[in-house]
């Protein structure tokens, strides 16, 4: 038995559309007749993809018309969390959002609205230009957890963030903490593709991943001592003599300063540190540093280790520029922002936000790499260099912990209102007992989003999202990259769904701001985006159909004319930009933010180390878990433990357990490998269970299993740098949960 | 004359799924049946010193299929390129032919009480399309075509690559061929 539809049927029309279940945004033909889509598949001319798709694209027609996604505005009617809802129409919804949201601005200032966004999957370029134009500076994602400090603190160093690899002429991929086999399938198909060909590739993961089983060297370092390890390939690279002399004298400076900083991180130094052998760490940079070209790939990693984050995003960033990597054929490309193209920079009106409105975003008394203060010192050197800025949507926001403690303590002054849009906060953001006490206390919550999760359960107001085949989609790594990829939406919302961008439009015409927002559709918005491409078309629709990518052609080396986006001109190994923030300007060790040695009676109670936050399909962060055709494939969240430690805490595979760390404790079920090392247990993120009840103070169930219950936000474990709070190398305790437990979880 | 097969490349299979998932959902079945499970194998050894593998799974579409020998209502056929399928309205659920597979490629539909499996969406090669569980697999581990042409890319794998057929030693000839 199977079924099979007629694409050949009269009448049936072909979109280029894009997958948007993660920001890969692999590309997606669909058929369409009379605005239904009957099928999709993969498209096998999209560059990346080449017509694969995960389960989460295959499952695209069965999220288009769930029984359980928001189709209308819901207005609640009940107690906040009772479950009561009326429907609106739109405009109502539009309306009345905008009148209260006038009365707080009157009441307390634009800065107590906030929004909150989660993963790039939204057009917040928009998001930015309504908050700009409506005077607040709290707009925040989980930014943080995810390459926006990297990018900043690489930008410091070298004028840009090398975030565009030239694999296809490299020797050897470093992957720090990344694991595309479960997180980016079309980046593993080309690194097997390459590995084929002689591509080396090392793998630094605390876990024996998809992708490290396919590594010519897997590191499996304790998780959250990334920092160690950096710093000790640093020494190795520079005292046994492999780094690039001509590189370094001609295009670095403050060499001699370096050198001198990581004289003692020897590997045996960092051997204990991150529990490798001293051989493991110097064959390691031996083989990065001898074979080039050779690649660092960014990953989430170290974004969420904490306390050590900016100075390990620091140490690592170095390394190309000591071994002569940085835009070099084959390395690790200075694109720099698009010329050729409107950027999402310059379409978020960031000169209308006046500057004693961003002297008070929240967070940015502590955190200035990605808050107003850093960001506005890289972008005057963007400027000054490129012509042009990074987005400061995502590399410019308050710092969420802040925001939500804010709302609690009404310091540095109140917050009445959080907009959230496509994320659920209680399961992605840090401290989920901080966020879920915030989201109740605060006074106004609209969230916009696919489905009822526990965060729009809590909300004044639902808005309905339009997904992944009723939007149009350009893809550009958060508006950063010199090159882009474009679809079409397949169909037009169904049911009242409206994409991110109607809704802050509509919301700031009803505010008022209509002269500021000229494109009625996002159609209109992308093509004035990407009219001076010159392709002689005269709207998206066309553009995607007749030309679709723009990849400019590469230019090398630019720093042998042009020098580097900083201050000396140079890569700056000696950061002048980081020292005049206040951070310091080599990379000074830091343990990970809970460990054994900085903080052994923490140890002693909690004695293994906690890893959360891994990708892991069939899930994207805490979606899908209501797609039956999905869900089949992992009913329950699973932690991974050894099976020598799950001896001895009496666990059985298969057996629930509490894992539990100083804020709180939530239960997966044990899955038992060699995987991982004895000392390290790692869980599953995302977890709710959608299939219960949603009224508060169920929620979906939204803390039994969410790893977030186990994360900090304290300041004291934030990254200085970024305020990144640490989802990783924190202390936890396992153990058996017994039946009885039940009550207390359902 | 063609005689349909499929390589599996399991030195690129990362045991994502994706063909688990795309045959299920394109193919509209039921939640219980799987006619592509990807199988585990590993991490095996003691940490860190480690393997882990995948074995996608599929019907073997044998050319010489016991499945078909045993079914005694001729609703189990084999066409001439190789591919078994189940005639739906002739089979009456005795489910002899799900003994008789070796590979348990063979299940019982509750939906319609007769019995399911992979027929290589034959519908779809007519239409000019790959099997979903090929089109959609990123990591290419999945070839299918035409073993009887010395062009296509799956006799050339076959020929220059050490392969495999599942339990050779039963004769049954599969027409699915593992490098691993």
């Amino acid at each position: 038995m199977s079924k099979t539809v007629d694409l050949n049927q009269e009448g049936v029309q072909v979109k280029k559309s894009a997958c948007y279940f993660c920001h890969q945004n692999c590309g997606v033909l669909a058929y369409v007749k009379d605005n239904k889509v009957l099928a999709i598949e993969g498209d096998p001319e999209f560059p990346t993809n080449q017509g694969g798709l995960c389960s989460r694209g295959n499952s695209a027609l069965q999220h288009l018309d769930h029984p359980d996604r928001i189709n209308y505005p819901l207005k609640r009617v009940g107690q906040r969390g009772e479950g009561k809802w009326q429907r609106i129409p739109w405009q109502q919804a539009i309306d009345e959002i905008a009148a209260r949201l006038s009365d707080i601005k009157g009441q307390f200032g634009a800065e107590a609205v906030a929004t909150a966004g989660g993963t790039q999957r939204t057009d917040d370029w928009a998001r930015r230009r309504f908050m700009n134009l409506f005077g607040s500076p709290n707009g925040f994602h989980n930014a943080h957890l995810c390459w926006i400090p990297t990018f900043m603190v690489e930008t410091a160093i070298y004028g840009w963030c090398p975030f565009d690899l030239d694999l296809g002429n490299s020797r050897c991929l470093v992957l720090w903490g990344q694991n595309p086999g479960a997180s980016g399938m079309p980046e593993m198909h080309h690194i097997v593709e390459l590995q084929q060909k002689g591509l080396k590739v090392i793998v630094i993961d605390p876990r024996y991943t998809e992708t490290a089983s396919k590594a010519d060297l897997w590191l499996p370092l304790r998780p959250g001592s990334d920092l160690a390890l950096a710093l000790a390939w640093l020494h190795v690279i520079i005292y046994s003599g492999l780094f690039d002399q001509e590189y370094v004298d001609t295009y670095c400076e403050g060499f001699e300063a370096l050198a001198d900083h990581v004289a003692d991180f020897s590997p045996e130094w960092a051997a204990p540190l991150t529990w490798l052998t001293p051989d493991q760490i110097r064959d390691s940079a031996v083989m990065y540093a001898t074979n080039k070209p050779g690649n660092i790939q960014w990953g989430t990693s170290v974004d969420q280790i904490g306390r050590p984050a900016g100075a390990t995003m620091h140490a690592r960033a170095l390394l190309r520029a000591l071994t002569g990597n940085l835009d070099v054929p084959g390395g690790d490309l200075l694109t720099g922002p698009s010329r050729e193209f409107i950027t999402d920079e310059e379409m978020e009106a960031n000169d209308s936000l006046p500057e004693e409105q961003k002297a008070k975003q929240i967070g940015s008394d502590r955190f200035k790499m990605v808050t107003w203060p850093g960001y506005g010192r890289i972008a005057e050197l963007s400027k000054a260099f490129w012509g042009k800025a990074p987005t400061a949507e995502w590399m410019c926001e308050a710092h969420p912990p802040s925001v939500f403690r804010a709302i609690l303590s009404e310091k540095p002054y109140p917050v009445k209102a959080l907009l959230v849009s496509a994320t659920n906060p209680i399961s992605s953001y840090g401290e989920t007992n901080l966020v879920m006490e915030a989201l109740r206390k605060v006074d106004f919550m609209i969230t916009s989003d696919y489905w009822m999760t526990p965060t729009a359960a809590l909300s004044d107001y639902v808005i309905p999202a339009a997904g992944a085949l009723e939007r149009p989609t350009i893809t550009s790594s958060y508006g950063c990259a010199d090159f882009l990829l474009a679809s079409q939406r397949a169909i037009q919302p169904m049911y009242e769904r409206r994409n991110d961008y109607n809704f802050w439009r509509d919301l700031g015409v009803a505010l008022g701001q209509q002269e500021h927002w000229p494109w009625e559709t996002v159609e209109d918005a992308y093509f004035h985006k990407i009219e001076g491409l010159g392709s002689g078309t005269e709207n998206y629709d066309q553009f995607v159909e007749n030309v679709r990518f723009h990849f400019p052609e590469r230019e090398y080396s630019k720093f042998k004319e042009r020098g580097f986006a900083t201050p000396s001109g140079k890569v700056e190994l000696y950061s002048t930009v980081l020292e005049g923030l206040g951070y310091p300007p080599l990379p000074e060790y830091v343990g990970p933010t809970e460990n054994e040695i900085d903080h052994p009676e923490l140890a002693e109670k909690y004695p293994l180390v906690l890893t959360t936050g891994g990708g892991f399909m069939p899930f994207h962060h805490s979606e899908h878990f209501q797609i039956k055709s999905l869900r089949y494939l992992r009913h329950e969240p699973y932690m991974d433990i050894n099976p020598a430690t799950a001896a001895s805490l009496s666990i059985k595979d298969g057996d629930w357990v509490w894992i539990e760390t100083a804020r709180g404790r939530i239960r997966q079920k044990a899955n038992l490998t060699n995987g991982i090392d004895p000392r390290v247990v790692f869980t599953q993120r995302g977890w709710w269970y959608p299939e219960r009840d949603m009224r508060d103070p169920v929620l979906g169930g939204c803390t039994e299993s969410n790893a977030n219950v186990l994360t900090t936000t304290a300041d004291k474990d934030c990254d200085p740098f970024s305020g990144a709070w640490a989802n990783r190398g924190l202390l936890c305790r396992v153990y058996k949960a017994d039946q009885s437990d039940d009550k207390e979880v359902r | 004359m063609t005689r349909y097969a499929m390589v599996m490349d399991t030195r690129r299979c990362i045991g994502c799924q994706s063909c688990t998932v795309a045959c299920k959902i394109h193919n509209e079945l039921p939640l219980d049946i799987i006619y592509n499970p990807v199988t585990t194998i590993g991490p095996t050894g003691t940490f860190p010193d480690l393997t882990l593998s995948f074995l996608p799974l599929i019907c073997m579409h044998c050319d010489n299929p016991p499945c078909v020998d045993t079914c005694p209502t001729t609703a189990s056929v084999q066409r001439e390129d190789g591919i078994v399928y189940v005639v739906d309205s002739k089979c009456v659920g005795c489910l002899s032919c799900i003994m008789a597979c070796p590979y348990g490629a063979r299940q019982h539909n509750h939906e319609t009480g007769t019995v399911s499996k992979c027929d290589f969406c034959k519908d779809r090669l007519e239409q000019g399309k790959l099997p979903h569980c090929v089109a959609t697999c990123h990591q290419k581990a999945r070839i299918f075509g035409d073993l009887h042409d010395p062009d296509s890319e799956v006799s050339k794998l076959v020929k220059n690559n050490r392969t495999v057929q599942l339990l050779g030693e039963l004769n049954t000839d599969p027409s699915v061929f593992y490098i691993y």
